[in-house]
């Protein structure tokens, strides 16, 4: 019996560029493995790049997965704000 | 292509090479007509020559300007982000709309010219007379030249008949000048 945790919620700081616009990055981070659920809201607007917050839920997030998408997109974590993780049971 | 907002330089591309590849054969067709009587191998020669070599010069020219400008934007954005973007969308972007400019710089005037100077090729083969292939191939460019006038006033939503005949004038002072000078 193995403890894994699972990652339901993340809150990002990303910084990214005018494009995509917001709701296309949303639209393709929902398409990401495990999430189910995401909320963008801009922070700061600059002259080439916008600081956004980014609220990822999902049944069962990948960090990793989630990081990929987001620099395929050409943003970057600036920092990782909030997250809830939960225990699972799994036998291995 | 909406990263990086290419529909917009392809449109302006597109017009301002086909208007090119359309007024150089009016000039060497009605300079041809002018100047003595029709030598139709001479036209499709010429024509030839010219659709290839304004092909290449516009590939060439629009792959490297059109590269180097938006290489420099890119980089600017790596800059502001602190990432390389190359295996991003942006740097996907970035590859495939200095080609696709390219292309349509390349094929733009290419066709233009090439079609105008159709009607001689039929000539060639005794499908129509000197004269037929004169007015066939004029009407085309004509015609051409007012569509892409037409197609700027859709894009400007302006009056496309207006634009259109803005367009087809610079045509007829042309021709007229060619004729001229080709006496």
């Amino acid at each position: 019996m193995v403890h894994d945790p699972i990652v339901r919620k993340v809150v990002l700081d990303v910084l990214k560029p005018h494009q995509p616009q917001i709701p296309e990055l949303a639209s393709r981070l929902v398409a990401c493995h495990g999430v189910d659920h995401v909320g963008i809201s801009l922070a700061e607007i600059d002259q080439n790049t916008e600081s956004i917050k980014v609220q990822v839920e999902g049944t069962d997030i990948k960090i990793d997965a989630l990081k990929r998408c987001i620099e395929e997109m050409g943003a970057t974590i600036h920092s990782i704000d909030e997250v809830e993780v939960v225990k699972s049971t799994q036998h291995k | 292509m909406r990263v990086t907002g290419a529909a917009a330089i392809s449109r302006r591309y597109f017009v301002m090479n086909a208007f090119d590849g359309a007024l150089a054969a009016l000039g060497v067709i009605v300079g041809a007509w002018s100047s003595g009587p029709i030598q139709p191998r001479f036209i499709v020669g010429a024509g030839l020559g010219m659709s290839l070599a304004m092909g290449i010069s516009g590939f060439a020219g629009a792959y490297l300007t059109e590269r180097a400008e938006r290489l420099r934007r890119l980089r600017e954005l790596e800059r502001s982000l602190l990432v390389n973007l190359d295996s991003s969308i942006h740097g996907r972007a970035f590859r495939t709309v200095v080609l696709w400019t390219a292309l349509v710089d390349a094929m733009s005037p290419a066709l233009t010219a090439l079609a105008s100077i159709s009607p001689f090729i039929m000539l060639s083969h005794g499908l129509v007379s000197a004269d037929q292939a004169v007015f066939i191939s004029i009407t085309t460019i004509l015609i051409t030249i007012f569509s892409l006038g037409a197609f700027t006033g859709k894009v400007s939503k302006e009056n496309v008949f207006i634009s259109g005949i803005r367009m087809l004038s610079v045509g007829l002072i042309t021709a007229f000048l060619v004729s001229i000078l080709a006496r």
